[in-house]
């Protein structure tokens, strides 16, 4: 009995957490779903309201008598909900009714109606103390003079089965039938509009070269801070330190002049080359080789070897895991950077844009296509999701071991 | 053993030809300092020909010195010799490279990456099929084969890839571009340093100038240092003085910047307060709205206190920015040290959870930005849709008729700022969660244990043992995320229209230095910007470690 409380508390309290972890794991996931879907989308669809997830397809049907397929809709008949085709849109009618009986209405094409007396002198009559227009309708072969009183638009719906029943309905009170399905083709359309393609190489080919520099320059560095004893260095070493906390935007202004001055504005050099070397990667990899033991290094030593090979042979195959976690940062930081893009690449300049710029220009160009934006921010965040994917656990892992902040 | 006798009779001469290259090095050194400080560099502002004569003479004194040092047969000299090629023999690379149009063509490169880089992705498949014998069992002959396979996948891969590139037409148009006098030069350059680096590298010199093993390491040690350490020089430290520099000048980034002192610090504080006799008074009638624009009134009842500043847009940007982290902050710091709490109880799963809160810190901003941009959307927004749903939820729960609100978020000045926080906490919890997370799996058990005993409960637990133990790991997201917070910039920029919201509700700090600089193209104005947004956020860290102190001189 009381093994069964127990049991029952431990569950509910399981089941609690589990709650608010999962809430918080929707609220994290929820716009990357929403970004997947709506990439997918139609324009038309995104801007449904409400909301829906899921990508929608409008289908379509052959209808015997019509040349296109036509879009399928659901359409009361005789109390029956059924799937008619649209077969024509902007069918102009009215509602006419004589002057002298209000509710008894009628419908009636605008184009089979003519007004009464003749369009030049058409005739009136005063109801409710306003002058309305008079129209001729025939009801039963009969012509009667009767007033507009109000006009819609309606489409003409046949049944798919039987092209000859029309039934006409209102059309966006309608709802169409539809199927889940996507567009993919609002990527290549994406690509296309906003030169994507070109951004996509020029992100790899930045990011790359960056990752690699980086690395070179960090692990020679962290190399002779670790191991190397000369004069000077711990004072560097400080002076490094020191400079970790200093924020980009201090740096902005000054290392922009040092590119007019060396000609790189507006080009991918300037994306490359300054972010190669890095303070705060030496100091890791500093941390990392002080881990290793002496004693392999200095063997090595009297066997004749020399700090490069030491470096080459030793050191790098014994530090994957480090390095790729290196790599990784940098990989995000140089794919996801913006602000320096932003002021070293001119907006025109779009042979030379990478993704982050690609996009900033796609948000004014396609303001209107959403399931377009939404596919260019899918090509910038997809890649870096894919690389976490799949470095998921190390990352994380050195994350919390070594408290980077990306 | 018998090459002996031969490195005898080069080590003297070369040597003899060492010292003489040291002189020549020096007067030629000291000869272009001159003529730069004279007038050879009509158009170079000063502080770049202050700087290259002072490189230079510096040069040219070391190198003198080193020529007498080598005489007395010194190694001192040897080192200081060494030092003075390497860096003449990096420069005259880097101006190979220049001249070549290297760094100018990253950007032909970026044209025919694309077709490139599928090869590339052979490479990698060679890369792994050589790295699997270090995780494989099986006999050492099919290793080494597997290994060997790789190598020529890679070589392969490689080959290709430089082939899809056009690498030859690449290389033709180098050479083509080095047959130029500069380029010439260059070239002669990097031979002679190359060859100065040889003489006085080798072994047989290091062993006539009795160097030891010290030495070596001293040699080594810089020579590793150095790609950084220039690197770290030029675009880094030699840029942070810059910026300390241009804060006092009127720089526009293309004419030669003038010194006006304190001039831009003094248009950024200059503020004014002023009393305010009915609270509907205008601005001009207290202050001389010619200097001064109104920031902001503080009214209480019939009194008032009007703030004015001459540069309005710099006094909203503060106040946005530290609206902005004062929210921000805590709104990422505490979810992360619930959830963390909640994830380190381990259950199963948590990894799972964990990745998944980590997803949105590593995705751009930019793209992040677009999303939420459209989550936002008044009309037919995911979130105002969720506020709808809920409203009518309760609505029918409680029989009644709350209305909807209908948020504007992003065009209304009231909740602009209150969506770009929503977006920066969104982004940097899963981050804190994890640093969380490392912190409280630090903590020892046996503490809980020991409270267990003592019969605390889960409550007391995380108030007695959990808060104070992870203390420094507060201290550190708390630091951190207000930092980031303090620069926040990409998300304003994509996410309003214009950036500066309705209003100017969403002018922030970065923003306003990115518009003074590089729109209204005033940089020594937008340096001084930056020098104050770095003297708040150096005391916000400030004040937050003096916390963390006293907190911990109170426990103990």
């Amino acid at each position: 009995m009381k093994i069964q409380s127990y049991r029952l508390v431990r569950f509910l309290n399981n089941f609690f957490l589990y709650l608010i972890l999962t809430f918080f794991a929707l609220v994290m996931i929820f716009p990357f779903l929403y970004m997947l879907t709506t990439s997918f989308k139609t324009p038309a669809d995104t801007f449904r309201y409400p909301p829906r997830m899921m990508p929608r397809n409008a289908v379509t049907t052959t209808v015997a008598g019509y040349d296109e397929p036509l879009p399928l809709y659901y359409v009361d008949v005789d109390g029956q909900q059924k799937q008619y085709a649209l077969a024509k849109s902007n069918i102009k009618v009215g509602t006419y009714a004589p002057a002298s009986d209000l509710t008894s209405t009628v419908e009636r094409y605008l184009t089979e109606v003519k007004p009464t007396g003749g369009a030049t002198n058409q005739q009136k009559v005063e109801v409710n103390g306003k002058q309305e227009k008079l129209f001729d309708v025939t009801v039963d072969g009969q012509v009667i003079p009767m007033i507009l009183i109000s006009q819609t638009t309606v489409g003409e719906f046949v049944d798919p089965q039987a092209p000859e029943t029309k039934v006409y309905r209102n059309v966006r009170l309608s709802e169409p039938v539809e199927s889940l399905g996507g567009h993919p083709e609002n990527y290549t359309e994406v690509i296309e509009l906003n030169n994507m393609a070109r951004a996509l190489t020029n992100t790899a080919l930045v990011t790359i070269l960056v990752v690699l520099g980086q690395l070179l320059t960090s692990v020679v560095g962290g190399y002779a801070f670790a191991r190397l004893k000369f004069p000077g260095r711990d004072t560097v070493f400080v002076f490094y330190l020191g400079t970790v906390m200093i924020p980009f935007v201090m740096l902005i202004v000054p290392l922009y002049q040092l590119m007019v001055l060396i000609g790189w504005t507006d080009r991918l050099a300037a994306l490359i080359i300054p972010w190669i070397f890095s303070a705060y990667g030496t100091f890791l990899m500093r941390q990392h080789f002080i881990t290793f033991p002496k004693e392999i290094e200095e063997a090595a030593l009297i066997d004749g070897a020399s700090r490069l090979q030491i470096l080459r042979q030793i050191l790098i195959p014994a530090s994957v895991p480090a390095l790729a976690t290196q790599a990784t940062f940098t990989f995000l930081y140089a794919w996801n950077s913006f602000f320096w893009p932003l002021v070293i690449i001119n907006v025109g300049n779009e042979k030379n844009h990478v993704l982050t710029l690609a996009l900033n220009v796609l948000r004014g160009r396609a303001s209107d296509t959403p399931n377009l934006i939404l596919a260019g921010a899918a090509i910038a965040i997809v890649p870096p999701l894919i690389v976490f994917i799949f470095g998921q656990r190390f990352f994380v892992e050195s994350v919390a071991s070594s408290g980077v902040k990306g | 053993m018998s090459e002996h006798p031969k490195a005898d009779i080069l080590t003297p001469l070369i040597l003899r030809i060492a010292v003489a290259w040291r002189g020549l090095f020096a007067v030629l050194a000291a000869a272009v300092a001159i003529t730069a400080w004279v007038g050879g560099l009509p158009e170079a502002p000063t502080w770049q020909k202050v700087l290259l004569s002072l490189f230079l003479s510096i040069a040219a004194l070391l190198s003198a010195f080193s020529a007498q040092q080598l005489a007395v047969r010194n190694h001192r000299g040897r080192i200081i010799s060494l030092a003075l090629d390497y860096l003449a023999f990096v420069a005259s690379t880097v101006m190979v490279l220049n001249v070549g149009e290297v760094f100018i063509g990253i950007d032909a490169l970026g044209e025919t990456f694309g077709r490139g880089l599928p090869y590339l992705g052979i490479v990698i498949v060679g890369y792994f099929l050589s790295s699997l014998d270090e995780y494989s069992n099986r006999k050492r002959t099919s290793e080494q084969s597997l290994k060997q396979v790789g190598r020529w996948v890679m070589i392969f891969g490689f080959i290709l890839f430089l082939w899809q590139v056009d690498t030859v037409s690449g290389v033709l148009y180098f050479l083509g571009k080095l047959a130029q006098p500069a380029g010439l030069v260059s070239v002669a350059g990097m031979v002679i340093f190359g060859a100065a680096l040889w003489g006085m590298g080798r072994q047989p010199t290091a062993v006539a100038l009795r160097a030891k093993t010290s030495h070596e390491q001293i040699l080594n040690g810089w020579l590793f240092l150095s790609p950084n350490l220039l690197g770290f020089l030029i675009f880094f430290a030699g840029p942070l003085l810059l910026s300390f520099y241009f804060s006092f000048t009127d720089s526009d980034a293309f004419n030669t910047p003038n010194w006006i002192g304190f001039a831009n610090y003094a248009k950024i504080l200059n503020i004014r307060f002023a009393t305010l006799t009915s609270p509907t008074q205008l601005a001009r009638d207290v202050v001389d709205i010619k200097i001064y624009d109104e920031v902001g009134r503080l009214v209480i009842g019939n009194w008032g206190i009007l703030f004015a500043a001459a540069d309005k847009f710099f006094w909203l940007a503060l106040r946005n920015t530290l609206t902005f982290a004062l929210f921000a902050v805590p709104l990422s710091v505490l979810p992360a040290l619930v959830l963390s709490n909640v994830l380190n109880s381990k259950l199963t799963g948590m990894k799972f959870f964990r990745a998944v809160y980590f997803m949105p810190s590593i995705a751009a901003v930019v793209g992040i930005s677009l999303v939420w941009q459209w989550l936002y959307n008044a009309t037919i927004g995911y979130i105002n849709y969720f506020i709808t749903l809920g409203i009518e939820f309760w609505n029918n729960l409680f029989n009644l008729a709350v209305v909807d609100p209908k948020i504007q978020w992003v065009s209304d000045e009231k909740t602009a700022l209150f969506a770009v926080i929503l977006i920066a906490a969104w982004q940097t919890m899963g981050f804190n969660t994890v640093l969380f997370l490392a912190g409280l799996q630090n903590i020892p058990g046996e503490l809980y244990e020991a409270a267990t005993v003592d019969g605390a409960g889960a409550w007391d637990k995380f108030w007695g043992i959990t808060l104070p133990m992870l203390a420094p790991t507060t201290f550190y997201v708390v630091t951190t995320t207000t930092i980031q917070a303090m620069q926040v910039f990409e998300q304003v920029f994509i996410l309003m229209n214009p950036p500066e919201g309705p209003n100017n509700s969403t002018i922030t700090m970065v923003l306003y230095l990115y518009r003074s600089g590089f729109q209204n193209f005033k940089q020594g104005y937008a340096s001084a910007i930056a020098w104050v947004l770095f003297i708040v956020i150096f005391g916000l860290t400030l004040i937050q470690f003096q916390r963390q102190r006293q907190s911990s001189i109170y426990e103990s």
